[in-house]
């Protein structure tokens, strides 16, 4: 296989893969399965999806472990902890609604 | 560790001519820009959360979005996303003319992708849809879909600009390998965010 073949092929491979992603999400999000059994699968594919993303398409996984924890630790990690903290007050206020 | 030894390993690893990660300090910066711009949408979409959380109810997203729409929307991301990769490959080889294809297939999709995002808001103004109020009972769903949207769409418009400029520059043989590469990861990052948006907003 040519070079440049070789290259495409690093990206179109997870193209596919990203396409199939998509595709299983967005049928997944019209069946009529138990909220927190869909809501984990859609949250998982979003993080593979991601992950393929920054993986393949931006070269995070050739680069440094130390550049890889920067962006990780900086988006997920920080991201994650503002919503954990938020979400307790948010569950809270839907429970004062009275639903 | 000896005084000596520690002293040594940090002129190695933190001198001026060294980066500890690796790369480039014009990649670096861009990776830190890309940090700290996720954290503009963390933010947007934290308080979406907790908006939607706290809420009694909240719209049915099948009534009121398209959502084989917004399916293809996602689709033209991820292949111009794909183009963008090729185009950074091409520029490595040297290979002007399959970086210019590139670059304008990627700029295609994302203008696509703004025709239709354009198509969705204006659907959603015509059946009422404001930033204070809209028809299906929930005041902050109409400022949460504008304001997510309207930054995502904010960045794939600046993206475009940034990418024709770089087709521009790649046409005239000016730009150089690692120009198309920070160009491509702001627009895989735009991808990136907008994998989150169409999950959260869209699916959840």
């Amino acid at each position: 296989m040519s070079k440049a073949a070789h290259g495409y092929r690093l990206y179109w491979s997870p193209w596919f893969f990203l396409l199939l992603l998509t595709l299983g999400m967005l049928l997944a999000s019209f069946l009529d399965w138990p909220p927190w059994i869909l809501v984990t699968l859609l949250l998982g594919a979003m993080l593979a999806k991601a992950g393929f993303i920054a993986g393949n398409f931006m070269h995070l996984r050739f680069e440094r472990p130390g550049l890889i924890l920067m962006v990780a630790l900086g988006i997920l990690a920080t991201s994650a902890l503002l919503f954990v903290l938020l979400a307790v007050d948010a569950i809270r206020i839907h429970r004062l609604s009275g639903v | 560790m000896s005084e000596g030894h520690t002293a040594q390993v940090m002129e190695t690893v933190w001198s001026a001519s060294s980066s500890p990660f690796g790369v480039s300090w014009q990649k670096l910066m861009m990776w830190v820009f890309i940090v700290s711009d996720g954290l503009l949408f963390a933010g947007l979409l934290t308080g979406y959360s907790f908006v939607r959380l706290a809420s009694p109810s909240w719209p049915d997203r099948a009534e009121v979005f398209h959502l084989s729409m917004i399916g293809f929307m996602t689709f033209l991301l991820i292949s111009s996303s794909a183009t963008m990769a090729s185009a950074v490959a091409a520029a490595q080889r040297a290979d002007s003319r399959a970086v210019l294809r590139f670059l304008l297939m990627t700029i295609l999709g994302g203008l696509s992708f703004l025709g239709m995002q354009a198509y969705e808001w204006t659907s959603l103004i015509q059946e009422g849809a404001r930033l204070t109020s809209n028809p299906w009972g929930v005041p902050a769903f109409g400022a949460s879909f504008f304001m997510i949207t309207g930054f995502h769409g904010s960045h794939v418009l600046s993206g475009v600009l940034i990418l024709a400029i770089t087709a521009w520059r790649a046409g005239r043989g000016l730009g150089s390998p690692q120009g198309v590469e920070l160009a491509g990861l702001y627009w895989h990052f735009i991808d990136l965010v907008w994998v989150f948006i169409f999950t959260l907003f869209y699916l959840v």
